[in-house]
């Protein structure tokens, strides 16, 4: 069988270099049946990598370990799920994983728009395809996931998936970041088609602004599931820590996020383009970019594989993605130069562009902290590492202005604000925030955190105000009731209303933020009965336990919480556990800590059972107190609420 | 045009702020707040006698590991890297790959011929792929 998936491999690299070839020839002759060929080689190209990969999974579920990849990341005692998210769990895998989602994509493309763009479309596929070619270079040449098991002996069992990636979001992780890396192909394919072309008319804008939005979503679950995953499994307490592969997610992020900005700007005024052309390409490129830090070892982080030649040949690739963008650009700058000028620093517009600006500064900053070791181990000769504080200290600020921005921006008027609006806009919010001031300021709370808790109160109100408005207004004039109007409203403007959502959303996830400025932390050790105070708890070893389980074994502690008024709150129960535990070589074991955790819309309980000393009966633990970490994942689940409200079809699909 | 640049100005202005800003962070490097850590090898760092925070890799000599009776999270060992050593002392929770011959990365401080660590990192062989390929061959050869 895996025959048939290296095969699929072959045919798909052959079929990628003729559907463009096919297309170019289209684009000479203008004879449709070629564009219809070219269409249906593109289809197969397509098909072909989805092949390959059902090939690869029913290998992985089956546990054929005379495939290296699958005796490498399962093993028989491996859970079926695991056996199946295995799939991402190494460099090959992954990056046969990249190539099918973005053929899923390539083909709902080739449906959805089977007869629109007819202009666009030639040139689309080319792209499109040429993104595949690349990665169907990799898989045949380079890393290929069907590579026989390399011993002259009979495989009876794999290696097993490493225990930190054994667990439910850590199998949802990969798929929804990469779901949202490789759908910014297409908007990147329509904007160098249309680039190509010289074409104006701005309906395919539409298009790519759902495509855009679709694939923030993505790339914004996948990133708070990470952050959720590191929280929850790795027992260092937080959910960020700037390692450069989560930097590498978050730096598209940013400038798409920019983007679905700025493109309301070129659709309401038709503003802009030559800038929303430049994030476009950005961000597609810091989607491969994030593709090669996470897949080639460059940097070193927990998400890093081992160095291959995989690195220079992604480089090359997002400089020719860069090299060409920026050349087309160039050529086309006289067409996509705009007539209007933007007339006040009170509008929406400058907003918005400001906005534009403090997330580009903000992805600047990362991208500097995050190359800066290469460089200057490259320049200078000096190894050089950027810590957390760097990137903390850089980015709180500007993300303080990005959140003023937030309640800003939606008060503000197309093109100039007047003096009444500016009252009637900002009077009560500025007063709430006023109120918020002196009331933080009473209770003791000083510099970053008090301005946090100030902005929070202003964009709060802001935006509540705005719905508030909306509602009266209907009543006003229908006669509706609240909840009525309020439907209405969201149904009659699902793009700004969920907007405002996703922006409560952020909010909420500031507020986390916040919270994670009085994090309390307690390294100590216990032997049972005996007891340990932090902050305001106390907490007791009532019992240590032992289990033996299908493919570890576990020490259970049962920590018992309880606050200052002896009042009981919890009993926590981090385990120590060791893999491979029936491995004669003591190498091979490996020990893992899974934590334990009392959530709660305050603080949060995070234990960890960091170490045993079985003759003496003594466990060790390192508790920490995590106020509001809570609110991060609510500002999550209201950040997708949000951006669905905003995707909700109206009557017409796309 | 007059609108034109000041929307330009402005925001070359914003970008030149930032830009300094970025550049302040990183000189203002501390003990309290380590934005720029530099990265050294055994032999730089006994010859300069560094007292500043610096980073430390190398590969935990086999057999050193010494924790301390009354404190479990109290250990000291020996650092090898390019054929020199050095004795680590740290104290804190270890990470569950922490054992000899595991590659590790410190950050701390020099002093008096021993490196107190704060942070201990184990770059772990078997979580990525070199080394497992390897181990996939002897285990799979005793069975």
């Amino acid at each position: 069988m895996p025959v048939v998936g290296s095969v699929a491999l072959n045919l798909g690299l052959g079929f990628s270099i003729l559907t463009i070839l096919i297309l170019v020839f289209y684009l000479h002759t203008k004879d449709y049946r070629l564009y219809l060929t070219g269409q249906r080689s593109a289809l197969g190209v397509s098909v072909l990598a989805i092949i390959a990969t059902l090939v690869l999974i029913n290998e992985l579920l089956r546990g054929n370990f005379d495939v290296d990849y699958v005796a490498h990341y399962t093993s028989l005692e491996t859970p079926l799920l695991f056996k199946f998210s295995a799939l991402w769990a190494g460099q090959s895998g992954s990056l046969l994983f990249w190539l099918s989602i973005l053929s899923v994509y390539s083909l709902i493309v080739i449906f959805l728009y089977r007869n629109r763009h007819r202009k666009l479309m030639p040139w689309i596929l080319i792209v499109l395809t040429s993104v595949q070619l690349f990665f169907y270079t990799l898989i045949n040449f380079i890393t290929n996931p069907f590579e026989p098991t390399s011993a002259d002996f009979v495989v009876a069992n794999g290696n097993g998936l490493n225990p930190l990636l054994q667990n439910v979001t850590m199998a949802l992780h990969p798929p929804t970041l990469y779901l949202g890396f490789v759908g910014f192909s297409i908007p990147f394919a329509f904007a160098i088609a249309a680039l190509i072309t010289k074409e104006t008319n701005p309906l395919w804008i539409r298009s790519i602004r759902r495509w855009s939005l679709v694939t923030w979503l993505f790339l914004s679950i996948g990133i708070i599931l990470g952050g959720w995953w590191a929280y929850q499994e790795l027992g260092w307490g937080g959910y960020w820590a700037w390692d450069p592969v989560e930097n590498a997610s978050f730096m598209p992020w940013l400038t798409a996020t920019a983007f679905i900005h700025s493109i309301m700007i070129q659709e309401k005024k038709n503003m802009l383009r030559v800038w929303n052309m430049v994030l476009i390409i950005l961000t597609f490129g810091l989607s491969v970019f994030g593709t090669f830090l996470t897949r080639s070892g460059v940097l070193s982080s927990v998400h890093s594989f081992a160095e291959s030649p995989l690195g220079p040949m992604f480089i090359y690739f997002v400089i020719l993605i860069l090299v060409v963008s920026t050349a087309l650009i160039i050529r086309r700058l006289p067409l996509l130069k705009s007539r209007k000028r933007l007339e006040s620093f009170t509008s929406r517009e400058s907003g918005f562009l400001f906005n534009n600006v403090v997330f580009i500064v903000i992805c600047f900053a990362v991208f500097w902290g995050t190359i800066f070791p290469i460089i200057s181990e490259a320049v200078r000769g000096t190894k050089i590492t950027v810590g957390p504080p760097f990137f903390n200290q850089v980015t709180v600020p500007i993300g303080l202005f990005l959140l003023f921005l937030t309640g800003v921006g939606p008060l503000l008027a197309w093109r100039r604000t007047s003096k009444q609006g500016f009252i009637k806009n900002f009077t009560i919010p500025t007063i709430a925030a006023l109120i918020g001031l002196i009331v933080f300021l009473y209770l003791g709370f000083t510099g970053y955190v008090l301005v946090a808790q100030t902005l929070i109160v202003f964009v709060i109100v802001a935006i509540l105000l705005e719905f508030y408005r909306g509602i009266n207004a209907r009543r006003r004039r229908f006669g509706e009731n609240p909840a009525q109007a309020l439907l209405r409203m969201i149904r009659k403007n699902r793009s700004r209303y969920g907007g405002y959502i996703v922006h409560l959303g952020i909010v909420f996830m500031f507020v986390g933020f916040v919270g994670g400025a009085f994090n309390q932390e307690k390294e100590f050790s216990l032997k049972p009965g005996e007891s340990e105070q932090l902050g305001e708890y106390n907490f007791q070893l009532k019992n240590l336990r032992e289990e033996e389980r299908l493919n570890h074994y576990a020490w259970i502690a049962d920590l018992r919480a309880t606050d200052t008024h002896n009042k009981f709150i919890t009993i926590l129960h981090p385990e120590k556990r060791v893999y491979f535990f029936r491995s004669p070589d003591p190498d091979r074991r490996q020990a893992h800590s899974e934590l334990d955790i009392y959530k709660g819309i305050i603080k949060d309980i995070y234990s960890v059972f960091t170490g045993i000393e079985v003759d003496k009966n003594t466990a060790y633990f390192k508790i920490m107190i995590n106020p509001l970490v809570w609110w991060v994942w609510l500002g999550g689940y209201v950040l997708v609420f949000g951006a669905l409200i905003s995707l909700w079809p109206a009557r017409r699909m796309i | 045009m007059a609108s034109k640049n000041k929307f330009l100005f402005a925001i070359i202005g914003v970008a030149a702020v930032v830009v300094f800003w970025i550049y302040w962070v990183s000189v203002n490097s501390s003990a309290d707040n380590p934005t720029l850590v530099r990265y050294l090898s055994i032999g730089e760092l006994k010859d300069q006698n560094h007292t500043s925070r610096v980073k430390l890799g190398g590969v935990v000599q086999a057999g050193s590991i010494a924790i301390s009776d009354s404190n479990l999270l109290d250990v000291t060992f020996m650092l090898e890297q390019g054929g020199e050593t050095l004795p680590v002392r740290y104290y804190g929770t270890r990470p569950d790959l922490f054992k000899d011959g595991v590659e590790v990365i410190l950050e701390g401080r020099y002093k008096d011929g021993i490196f107190i660590a704060d942070q201990l990192q184990t770059k772990c062989a078997s979580r990525y792929e070199g080394d497992l390929r390897e181990e996939t061959k002897t285990q799979s050869g005793e069975l």
